[in-house]
């Protein structure tokens, strides 16, 4: 079942990075942190770990359905612009996805006689962290570069999940909490925006 | 050890009532009575490691904290800014120091980046506290690449973490508990991490590739926030530098050497021509800070705790010193360098500007020359040590080619200060910012007495 998940939560990153338009980017984004909450909750069953099928519940809360709503509601209220054209062609990024995907895969080769169940896992976190940053790059609009700094959030929340079957529960509260802080300060520089000189 | 996390609070809780700045001068100055008690007490347990390091490097940002909060009085006297403005700076201010602290004073991974996310995303709102465009599109430019620095150090964090979960547990997540378990430790995992979590910290810093983005910054924000950048927020990460690479030392020396040794000479070679270049106060400050980030992380790797330390008091006390100057140099005249040391009625505060001025390219006695006396010592027996000698040989020429470039312009700012005519008028500099320059200055005397202690360090 997690395979599935995660093949879905690699799925949604990669179709980010062709996404044009600012709100079906905001829903790959949501279904992304969907299935990376159901990564959490089902892996938290499979090792019986409470705190992990807490945090696969809070994930899906904030990052599900808070978040994208917020951000929804900010980008309507400030007019951002919803077209989202990425600087790089799509017959180029077709060719660089495979790339990164293959190279972590490359990487993490000598680790992979340490995890016995989650090396691919390792490989696919650190993969989603290189696509969030090519979507970041390939991205003029802020709204887009806002969105690939919450898919790298989710790449660590995974990497988190896998490469150590959890972080301790106060470094994950400490995120979310750094994480919502974001949001306050991506709407206080929205807001403020007409008070520049 | 809670009351040192007093002063941000009460910052913070009276930034919302109609502002003193007097009274948060005294607050800020407070932090001083338990930084001292800290100091001469170290401890550690699961949450926090107060070791001589650690007190050190908080006696040191402390003193920045105070320097910044007097500097504040007459800050608006300086630059246009609304009230209500005001009052944001110092909450967001008191958030940002109080992460800072949290991260100094940490022994664990995660505290540690949960305080550096904190300050980091405090600091955006500081930089808009002028209302200018230009300050605004620098706000995003901080928020995105700030994000991301701190997002790569957490990635490196998290695979740090893993490499020793399985020995160690939640243990891992210890600085302590990590540098006396070395050789428990996934080794390949723990130098991915290590690798990416420095790659974070030296974006932080200003490092390749991301030499222009703090300079921005800085130009476009109020003058404090230099100082904050240089004397408090690269204190956190230089330190978690510091304690990371200790272990990497254990681990693969080598690598960490090859590592540092390319990673810092090319910033530098890239950092001295665009000091070569530059053509404001603002600018040239925040460049040579990134050059002194990378003298330090050579001195520490190479093994000269001592000149590495030295070299981060003294770059932790002059840059603020300097960035606070700004508003002193740059009055009645913006971005030129033409005679801004002249025109001034009492002639003690040019003296003492022109003493930072030279003292940060470390002419004697500044604490700055010893420190580059000792790091050069430490750098040569590391390349005797080593199989390549004439490469590391090479490494070190070519540090000294950069320097000299550096060292040139600055003689040449100080130079045309001095003694080039500009629109000088009349010059004021107030109260609070001669009290600011005499605590930055006995500060960095009394640091010339101390190497005894900083010796004793590590």
């Amino acid at each position: 079942m997690i395979d599935v998940l995660i093949g879905f939560f690699l799925a949604t990153l990669i179709t980010q990075a062709f996404t044009t338009r600012l709100f079906r980017l905001i829903l790959w984004y949501a279904l992304n942190s969907l299935f990376l909450g159901l990564i959490a909750f089902y892996e938290g069953i499979n090792i019986n770990d409470d705190e992990m099928k807490i945090m696969g519940i809070v994930t899906i809360a904030v990052k599900f359905f808070a978040i994208p709503y917020i951000l929804k509601y900010f980008f309507a209220k400030f007019n951002i612009p919803r077209s989202i054209k990425p600087i790089t062609s799509i017959q180029y990024l077709v060719i660089i996805i495979p790339i990164i995907l293959v190279f972590t895969f490359y990487l993490i080769t000598p680790l992979l006689n340490n995890f016995a169940h989650h090396s691919n896992y390792i490989a696919i976190a650190i993969s989603s962290l290189m696509l969030s940053l090519l979507l970041m790059i390939e991205h003029k609009n802020i709204a887009a570069k806002i969105i690939g700094f919450l898919d790298i959030e989710n790449s660590l929340f995974l990497l988190g999940i896998s490469a150590t079957d959890g972080m301790p529960m106060l470094i994950e509260i400490g995120i979310f909490v750094d994480l919502l802080m974001l949001i306050v300060i991506i709407n206080i520089l929205f807001k403020h925006q007409g008070e520049a000189q | 050890m809670i009351s040192v996390f007093i002063p941000p609070v009460l910052i913070f809780i009276f930034s919302y009532f109609k502002i003193n700045k007097y009274l948060m001068a005294i607050i800020a100055t407070s932090i001083i009575i338990p930084v001292i008690y800290i100091f001469f007490h170290p401890f550690h347990n699961s949450l926090f490691y107060v070791d001589k390091l650690g007190s050190f490097i908080l006696l040191i940002s402390s003193i920045v904290g105070i320097g910044v909060a007097l500097a504040m009085i007459s800050v608006d006297k300086r630059i246009e800014i609304k009230e209500k403005n005001i009052k944001r700076f110092y909450r967001f201010f008191a958030l940002f120091w109080f992460g800072l602290i949290i991260s100094i004073l940490s022994n664990n991974l995660g505290l540690y980046w949960i305080g550096l996310e904190l300050a980091t995303l405090s600091t955006v709102y500081m930089i808009k506290v002028k209302a200018t465009n230009i300050a605004n599109r620098e706000a995003w430019k901080y928020l995105i690449v700030g994000a991301v620095a701190i997002s790569l150090i957490l990635f490196g964090i998290i695979l740090i973490y893993a490499s020793a979960k399985n020995y160690l547990g939640e243990n891992a997540m210890n600085f302590y508990i990590l540098a006396k378990n070395t050789s428990l430790i996934n080794h390949y995992m723990f130098e991915i991490g290590f690798l990416i979590a420095s790659i974070g910290m030296f974006i932080k810093m200003g490092f390749f590739p991301m030499n222009l983005w703090l300079a921005d910054i800085e130009r476009a924000a109020i003058y404090p926030i230099g100082a904050l950048f240089s004397g408090i927020l690269e204190s956190a990460i230089i330190l978690g530098f510091m304690r990371l690479s200790h272990i990497e030392m254990d681990v693969n020396y080598s690598h960490l050497i090859v590592f540092v040794y390319i990673y810092a000479i090319f910033t530098l070679f890239i950092v001295s021509f665009l000091i070569y270049r530059s053509k404001d106060y603002i600018r040239l400050f925040s460049l040579s800070g990134i050059e002194h980030m990378t003298l330090i992380s050579i001195f520490w790797v190479s093994g000269g705790y001592f000149a590495a330390l030295l070299h981060f008091a003294a770059h932790a006390l002059f840059k603020p010193a300097l960035f606070l100057s700004g508003g002193i140099l740059e009055q009645n005249k913006k971005y030129i360098f033409k005679g801004t040391l002249k025109g001034f009625k009492n002639k003690f505060i040019p003296l003492l500007i022109s003493l930072l001025l030279l003292g940060v390219i470390s002419l004697p006695p500044s604490p700055m020359f010893f420190s580059e006396i000792y790091g050069f010592k430490a750098m040569i027996d590391v390349s005797k040590n080593s199989n390549y000698f004439l490469l590391m040989i090479l490494g070190v020429f070519l540090i000294l080619i950069f320097l000299s470039i550096i060292f040139y312009k600055f003689v040449n700012v100080y130079q045309k200060a001095l003694y080039e005519d500009g629109k000088e008028g009349e010059k004021k500099v107030y109260k609070s910012e001669i009290l600011m320059l005499l605590l930055f200055t006995i500060s960095l005397t009394l640091l010339l007495f101390s190497f005894d202690y900083i010796k004793g360090i590590v």
